[in-house]
C-alpha cells in the first residue's frame, strides 16, 4: 500500500503555562509554574530548571526559587483548548481530539484541494499563534504513532516533517522511551536486555523479549519501531457514557433525599445528552458503601433516549431493587450513568403513554435553563423537598 | 383406556392441544397432554395455566380412562407413523401405540400431576367466526412480544357504542377495529384485557362459516368452536389511555394502491435489515421509497398515488408498516401525516371500522 505522510500531530506546547504567558505580560520569558501544589504545567524556562510536570510544587522551587507559581484557571483553557479545536475542525474534518491540548488531523484528502501536509501543517501553527496567540508543534508522518513522535521530538514550538521512506531513520536511533507506550518499567527492564534505542528494539529477536514484555505488548512495541501503525485517525471517538454522581459522609444519605438526587441526577444527565444529542440505551446506578465498596446495578431500555421520563422510570426501577441498600444509611456515594449511547439517527419513536413529561416538556425545561441558569426550574419533588413519587 | 383412530385425526388433535404446552415450564404435568376417553370422545388437553387448549375428536373406544403423556415425544411419534389406523392403549404407567409393524411403548406422566382444570357451565355469547377472523388479525398483529410489560401483550376489547372494540400497541404503532353490535360478548364487564397469544392461537382454530361461542369472566375467558376448546387468563392492569394517541387531523394524506407499496416495500426493505428505516418521500409527484445501509447499498423505488399536502420525508421501521398494510381491508390505503416524528395513521377508505397508527423512526 502507498501510505503519504498526511497524518498530522498538533501538540500545544506547555498548555496551561502558555495561556498564563499569553495573559500576564509578566510571566513572559521567565520561569514559572501552574499550580500550588502540584506542578500542572511549568513554561520552557522552568523546564530548563528541570521541573517536570507532576511534581510537587515545593520540590519545583527547589530546582528553580525565583520560578513564579500562579493557580489554575480551568475555564481559560477550556475556552482555548476550544478556539483551537476549532482551527483543527476547519484544517480537516478528520479531527481525532486525544485530549485538551493535542489531536491527530488526518490530511490526506487535501492534498490536491488545499496543499500537501508539510504546507497545510505550518498553515495550521501559524493560525494557533496569530489566532488564538499559543505555540504549537506538528509532527507529520505517515502514522499516527510515528506524526507523535515527531511532534514530541519538535517542541517547542516547532515543525518536523518525517518524509514517507525515511521513518526508520528517524525513529531508530531514538531513545526507546520516546516509544508511544513505552514508560519508565518498560525502558528499564529493555535496558537490562541491552536495549536503548528504538532501532534496537525494532530488530531485536522476538523470543526473546516475548520473556519480558509477554507476548502481546512485544507484538505491538516491534510494529510501532518499525512504523507499522494502521490504526486510522478516528473522528467518531465518541463517549461512551454520560453519567453524574454524588457522594455522602457515612450515614449522611436517607432514602427520601436519596430519590430527590436521583432526580437530579436524570434531570441532569438528560440535559447533557438532549445538549450533546446523544441517546441511550443502558441505565447504570452506582452505589459505594462504608467500606468503599462500590456496585453497579444496570437496566436496558427498550428503545434508545434522552427523555427524563423514560430515564426517570428506568432509574425508579433500579432504585426500587436497591432500596434496602439505599434506605439502610451506609451508602455514601450514588451515580446514575447511561450508555449504549447512540446518535438521534434511526432511533424508532414511540407513543408517550405515561403520565411522565413529554419531549416537548423536555425541550421547554431545557429552554428555560439555557435562558435563566440551572436554579430557575426544577421538579415538585426537588422544590418541596417532600415527593418520594416521580412527577 | 384403549382406543383406535386415524393417525391424521391423532396428530392434529396432539398439535392443537400441544400448542399450548409451556415449551420451558417447570412442571412436569404441564409438559403433557392430558387425554380423556369417555366412550367414542377422545379429548386432548395442553396447558401452561395461562393458556389451555382441548381437542376433541371421535375414536372407536374400547375402554374409557385418563392418562397424562409427554406431549412433544406422542406428537414426534404419532406424526412419523405410516397412515391409517392407530391403536393406543394404556396399561398401568404405559401407553402403547401401535401402527401396522410399528410398536411404540412411552411412559405417562403421573395424572396427579396435570393441573385441574375447571368444567365450564357458563353462559355462552354465539358469533359467527367470520366476523372475528380477520378482527383477531388485525390487532393481534400490534401486540407486544415482550413480557416486561405484560399490559401491551394483550389486546384491550371494550364495550364502544354497543360495538366491540379491540385495541392492541406495543407502544411503536397501535391497532383498533370495531365490530359492530357484539359488544354483548363482554357479558357484564365493560372490558377486559385479553392475552394476544390465546387470541392467534384462537385464530388458528376458527373457520370461516363456523360459528364462536364465547364468555369472558372476572379472570377468564373461554372459547369454543367446533371440535376444540381454549380458554385463557385475563390480564391484569390498566391499559394506556389509546383515544389520546390518535391525532384528530392529519394535513398530508397519501392515497395508494395497497398491494402495490406493500411489493415495492418489500422489494425496498431488502436493503432495510437491523435497524435500517424506509424512508418514504411523499411529495405533489406521489411516493417513492428508499432504503440505504450505510456498509450495504441503497434501493429506492417509485409507487403510483395521489398526495395531498405538503412535502415531506418520513421514516418507518419497514416490518411495522408492512404488518400495518397487510392487515389493512381493501384495495387502496390511505397513510395520513402530520411531519416526520408524529404518529401517522394507516386506514382503508372503504373500512371505516379500522386503523393502524404507527409511529415513525427518527432519521437525520
Amino acid at each position: 500500500m502507498f501510505v503519504t505522510a498526511s497524518i498530522l500531530h498538533a501538540d500545544l506546547d506547555s498548555f496551561y503555562a502558555s495561556v498564563e504567558q499569553r495573559d500576564d505580560p509578566q510571566l513572559r520569558n521567565r520561569p514559572m509554574i501552574v499550580g500550588r501544589g502540584i506542578v500542572l504545567a511549568a513554561s520552557y524556562e522552568a523546564k530548563a530548571f528541570g521541573i517536570r510536570t507532576a511534581m510537587g510544587t515545593k520540590a519545583a522551587l527547589r530546582l528553580c526559587p525565583h520560578a513564579l507559581v500562579v493557580p489554575a484557571r480551568m475555564a481559560a483553557y477550556s475556552e482555548a483548548s476550544r478556539a483551537v479545536f476549532e482551527i483543527f475542525r476547519d484544517t480537516s474534518p478528520l479531527v481525532e481530539p486525544v485530549s485538551i491540548d493535542e489531536a491527530f488531523i488526518d490530511v490526506g484528502g487535501l492534498a490536491r484541494i488545499v496543499g500537501p501536509a508539510p504546507q497545510i501543517a505550518a498553515t495550521l501553527r501559524q493560525r494557533v499563534s496569530t489566532g488564538v496567540g499559543l505555540p504549537i508543534t506538528v509532527g507529520v508522518a505517515s502514522t499516527k504513532h510515528c506524526a507523535k513522535v515527531a511532534s514530541q521530538a519538535g517542541k517547542p514550538d516547532g515543525l518536523l516533517v518525517i518524509p514517507e521512506g525515511g521513518e526508520l531513520d528517524f525513529l531508530w536511533p531514538l531513545p526507546v522511551n520516546k516509544l508511544w507506550g513505552v514508560g519508565k518499567k518498560t525502558t528499564t527492564k529493555l535496558g537490562l536486555m541491552g536495549i536503548a534505542t528504538i532501532g534496537e528494539l525494532a530488530t531485536a529477536d522476538p523470543e526473546r523479549l516475548r520473556t519480558t514484555l509477554g507476548n502481546a505488548h512485544t507484538g505491538h512495541l516491534q510494529a510501532l519501531a518499525n512504523n507499522r501503525d494502521p490504526r486510522h485517525v478516528d473522528t467518531d471517538r465518541r463517549r461512551k457514557s454520560i453519567g453524574s454522581q454524588r457522594s455522602f459522609p457515612a450515614g449522611g444519605l436517607t432514602g427520601e433525599d436519596a430519590w430527590v438526587i436521583t432526580i437530579e441526577l436524570v434531570d441532569s444527565i438528560s440535559g447533557t445528552m438532549r445538549a450533546k444529542e446523544i441517546m441511550g440505551r443502558t441505565l447504570t446506578m452506582n452505589l459505594r458503601d462504608n467500606n468503599f465498596t462500590t456496585f453497579s446495578r444496570s437496566t436496558t431500555m427498550a428503545e434508545a433516549t434522552w427523555s427524563s421520563a423514560a430515564l426517570g422510570r428506568a432509574a425508579k426501577k433500579l432504585f426500587q431493587e436497591n432500596w434496602p441498600f439505599i434506605n439502610s444509611g451506609g451508602c455514601t456515594k450514588l451515580g446514575l450513568s447511561v450508555s449504549n449511547l447512540t446518535a438521534p439517527n434511526n432511533v424508532q419513536q414511540a407513543f408517550n403513554f405515561d403520565p411522565g413529561r413529554a419531549p416537548e416538556v423536555d425541550a421547554a425545561i431545557d429552554a428555560i435553563k439555557e435562558k435563566f441558569g440551572h436554579a430557575a426550574i426544577g421538579r415538585t419533588a426537588k422544590t418541596s423537598r417532600a415527593g418520594t413519587h416521580w412527577h | 383406556m384403549k382406543f383406535r383412530c386415524e393417525r391424521d385425526a391423532l396428530t392434529e388433535a396432539l398439535s392443537v392441544a400441544g400448542r399450548a404446552v409451556g415449551s420451558s415450564s417447570g412442571s412436569l404435568g404441564l409438559s403433557g397432554i392430558q387425554a380423556t376417553l369417555t366412550g367414542d370422545r377422545l379429548e386432548l388437553t395442553g396447558s401452561d395455566l395461562d393458556l389451555t387448549i382441548s381437542a376433541q375428536i371421535q375414536v372407536s373406544g374400547q375402554s374409557d380412562g385418563r392418562i397424562v403423556i409427554p406431549a412433544k415425544l406422542a406428537e414426534s411419534i404419532v406424526k412419523s407413523l405410516p397412515p391409517g389406523a392407530v391403536s393406543c392403549s394404556a396399561e398401568d404407567d404405559e401407553l402403547l401405540i401401535s401402527s401396522g409393524r410399528s410398536e411404540f411403548s412411552i411412559r405417562l406422566i403421573s395424572a396427579n400431576e396435570f393441573p385441574t382444570l375447571a368444567e365450564a357451565d357458563d353462559q355462552f355469547i354465539e358469533l359467527p367466526a367470520d366476523a372475528l377472523v380477520d378482527a383477531f388479525r388485525q390487532v393481534v398483529t400490534a401486540a407486544s412480544g415482550d413480557d416486561s410489560r405484560p399490559v401491551l401483550t394483550g389486546v384491550y376489547a371494550s364495550n364502544e357504542d354497543g360495538g366491540l372494540r379491540l385495541v392492541a400497541t406495543d407502544s411503536y404503532r397501535l391497532a383498533m377495529r370495531d365490530i359492530p353490535g357484539a359488544a354483548e360478548v363482554l357479558g357484564s364487564a365493560s372490558s377486559a384485557l385479553i392475552p394476544s397469544r390465546a387470541l392467534s392461537e384462537l385464530n388458528r382454530l376458527l373457520k370461516r362459516g363456523d360459528s364462536v361461542r364465547m364468555h369472558m369472566g372476572e379472570s377468564e375467558a373461554r372459547f369454543e368452536v367446533p371440535g376444540a376448546r381454549l380458554s385463557t387468563r385475563l390480564l391484569e392492569g390498566t391499559f394506556p389511555n389509546y383515544r389520546g394517541l390518535i391525532p384528530d387531523h392529519h394535513p398530508n394524506v397519501l392515497t395508494i394502491e395497497r398491494t402495490a407499496l406493500l411489493e415495492a416495500l418489500k422489494r425496498v426493505s431488502l436493503l432495510a435489515k437491523d435497524n435500517t428505516p424506509v424512508r418514504l418521500q411523499m411529495s405533489a409527484d406521489g411516493l417513492q421509497l428508499a432504503a440505504i445501509a450505510q456498509d450495504v447499498g441503497s434501493a429506492q423505488e417509485i409507487v403510483e398515488g395521489t398526495y395531498d399536502g405538503t412535502d415531506l420525508t418520513i421514516a418507518f421501521n419497514p416490518q411495522f408498516l408492512r404488518e400495518g398494510l397487510e392487515v389493512a381491508p381493501g384495495d387502496h390505503i390511505t397513510l395520513n401525516t402530520i411531519d416526520e416524528l408524529k404518529p401517522a395513521l394507516l386506514r382503508s377508505p372503504v373500512a371505516e371500522d379500522f386503523l393502524y397508527l404507527l409511529m415513525p423512526v427518527r432519521v437525520s
